[in-house]
């Protein structure tokens, strides 16, 4: 499904924190020694949720284009809810940080696309990439140790 | 992506508030359809003369006392009330596509407009302070103080139905005024919403008052005696003929926002990219339903390969506007609000083809997402080669049809613009600051917009309006609202 209006736009970045959260949630059940890390990123998914949302409710007004800013395929920015079946830690790891990439390359390519058109949310999209930037030597870090 | 839900199921009825009560209406009943579904959503009354004069008895009787409530006191009401828009937020807007068919972002849009209205009002503290000078002669002093006047009525229109009427109501209430809103009875379920949300924030009764109805209505308050004021949003020719004309005769003041025919002018140093998403919610969104759509393109310059260019982007981009139900959160456009205007487009653009003009894109029969009827949907239409005699390129369509011109300069685009009786919203897309500012300088419209394609002022500044575009002399929103809705009473003083 194609996304253009900033409506869907916002739907796809709340899904993605909700998806990626529930991933930390059952990684820190499977594996317990780094149940902090995972829960705590879990918890500040909700927190870009609410970020993302202030920013869109806070800005959206009739006169800027919130049904023209976004092109963008839905199906590009799918991601998988829990870590595989029987997924050994480093397996799991790398499938975080992949999923973790293509989250980045959706706030990254969204904030592009409406950067001169939507107000604050493409700066908020930039700055919670920023944020979930800083997770990705912390998964590298530990899928060295897990080697 | 989703479908959003529906905040209103089945078939609602619609009550006036009075007095602080819901109460239903002895007048005829009218169906309320939601255009995009074809679903009647609710049962709307035209309210009769005994019903206005009610309203207005109670808004008369509630201003001695709420003028006395202190300017802080009525800020906090405010203050609560926009709380309450902001729990409601999404409710509200739901509302709004479901009754007038725009989508949800421009739905939220309209909310947040609004609701900002609210935010400035709640500034009347110092917003209606007055003014003092000491030894104006000696030992004379002179002061302003700013007066809130009796009841004021506030007519609606059917394009924006939350927001429209929150560029006046509350800067009334705040200033010290009680209010009867008219909606349209087309869309009446945001101000029945808006007024339950009043009555939670703690507005006494008879200082908010809501009667439902049509032309009887506004009949029925333009001639009311105790009606000291009017502010209205609609078309040209009943704002001029009916409204300002009807509000002369009867002593009350008016503000009245009427029709316009935008032009948008293209300079060939525009930022492309950015321009032609601009130029689609300028002429599309709201299925083009507002006054400060664009609806006419200008392109300036004699380079037929950049206008080709550009044209290529924005019918382009046009032809694959996602028509449907504005709760479904992938579409981009709605249908407008009946079948009755849309027929009326459809007939301008039968026009545009007799005249003469190029019909690039075809909105009569579009595609329609999710299964909705067709009865009120209009597509994104395209005329070129369009000139300043023909019907579609002077008159005000009020749909989603682009018609465009070319000028070889600038100076003979802004002359086209002049030339309009209307002068509501013109902008120019330009990255020359010299083009920006002769265009900002010498063009007869009272928004202006310098790359950006709605003109539409925040709430703190007036939505201006000139010419045709607008009658009376201050305006709704800000400053002016505050001065509109006071008079000036000068105090001298003296003591032996």
């Amino acid at each position: 499904m194609e996304i253009s209006t900033c409506s869907g736009a916002i739907s796809l970045s709340r899904e993605l924190e909700n998806e990626s959260a529930k991933f930390y949630q059952e990684m820190s059940k499977r594996f317990e020694k780094d149940k902090d890390l995972f829960l705590g990123f879990a918890k500040d998914n909700a927190k870009y949720v609410t970020q993302i949302e202030r920013a869109y409710y806070g800005v959206i007004t009739d006169a800027i284009e919130g049904c023209f800013a976004f092109d963008l395929n839905e199906e590009d920015y799918r991601i998988q809810a829990t870590p595989s079946k029987d997924a050994s830690y480093s397996n799991a790891l790398k499938e975080a940080l992949a999923m973790e990439e293509k989250i980045l390359k959706y706030y990254h390519t969204a904030a592009e696309q409406s950067k001169h058109l939507m107000a604050d949310v493409p700066r908020n999209f930039t700055l919670v990439a920023k944020k979930r930037n800083e997770r990705v030597p912390k998964l590298k870090a530990l899928l060295d140790q897990a080697k | 992506m989703a479908i959003l839900e529906e905040p209103i199921k089945g078939v609602k009825e619609v009550k006036n508030y009075i007095n602080g009560e819901w109460v239903g209406s002895k007048g005829k009943i009218v169906d309320v359809v939601n255009p995009a579904t074809g679903k009647v959503m609710g049962k709307c009354p035209i309210s009769t003369q005994e019903e206005i004069n009610a309203a207005v008895e109670a808004a008369k009787a509630a201003f001695p006392e709420w003028r006395r409530t202190t300017p802080l006191a009525r800020s906090r009401i405010l203050f609560r009330l926009k709380g309450l828009l902001e729990e409601n937020f999404e409710e509200v807007s739901r509302i709004q596509t479901m009754e007038h068919g725009k989508v949800i972002d421009e739905s939220r849009g309209e909310t947040r407009r609004g609701i900002e209205n609210v935010e400035v009002a709640c500034g009347i503290p110092t917003l209606q302070q007055g003014y003092y000078s000491e030894d104006i002669a000696s030992g004379i002093d002179e002061w302003l103080i700013p007066s809130p006047l009796g009841v004021f009525g506030i007519i609606g229109p059917y394009n924006f139905p939350f927001m429209i009427p929150l560029w006046s109501a509350p800067y009334a209430v705040a200033t010290g005024n009680t209010i009867v809103i008219k909606p349209s009875s087309e869309v009446p379920f945001s101000q029945m919403r808006l007024a339950e949300l009043a009555e939670e924030a703690g507005f006494p009764p008879g200082v908010w008052n809501v009667v439902n109805g049509g032309r009887t209505v506004v009949d029925g308050m333009l001639e009311h005696k105790d009606i000291v004021g009017i502010t209205f949003v609609g078309s040209t020719p009943t704002g001029r003929d009916v409204i300002y004309k009807k509000c002369g005769e009867t002593g009350k003041r008016v503000i009245a926002q009427c029709g316009a025919k935008n032009f948008m002018l293209i300079m060939p140093d525009c930022n492309v990219k950015a321009t032609v998403p601009a130029l689609m919610t300028s002429f599309f969104g709201n299925a083009g339903q507002r006054c400060l759509a664009g609806a006419n393109l200008l392109i300036v310059g004699d380079d037929n390969k950049f206008y080709n260019s550009f044209m290529e982007e924005v019918v382009a981009m046009s032809s694959r506007i996602r028509m449907g139900y504005g709760l479904d959160e992938s579409i981009q456009m709605g249908p407008v609000r009946d079948k009755e205007k849309r027929d009326k487009i459809i007939g301008y653009i039968d026009i545009g083809i007799k005249e003469g003009a190029k019909l690039r894109l075809d909105g009569r029969k579009p595609k329609i997402e999710g299964g909705c009827p067709d009865t009120c949907f209009v597509g994104a239409t395209i005329f070129e080669n369009v000139t300043p005699s023909m019907r579609i390129g002077s008159e005000e369509i009020f749909g989603p049809v682009m018609s465009v011109f070319r000028s070889k300069t600038l100076e003979e685009a802004i002359q086209i613009c002049n030339a309009s009786p209307f002068g509501n919203g013109h902008a120019i897309f330009t990255q020359n600051g010299r083009s920006a500012r002769e265009f900002q300088y010498n063009v007869a419209s009272g928004n202006v917009g310098i790359n950006i394609g709605i003109v539409a002022p925040v709430a703190l500044f007036p939505f201006s309006g000139m010419k045709d575009s607008f009658f009376g002399v201050l305006h709704t929103q800000g400053q002016e609202a505050i001065r509109f809705f006071t008079e000036s009473k000068v105090i001298i003083q003296r003591w032996f």
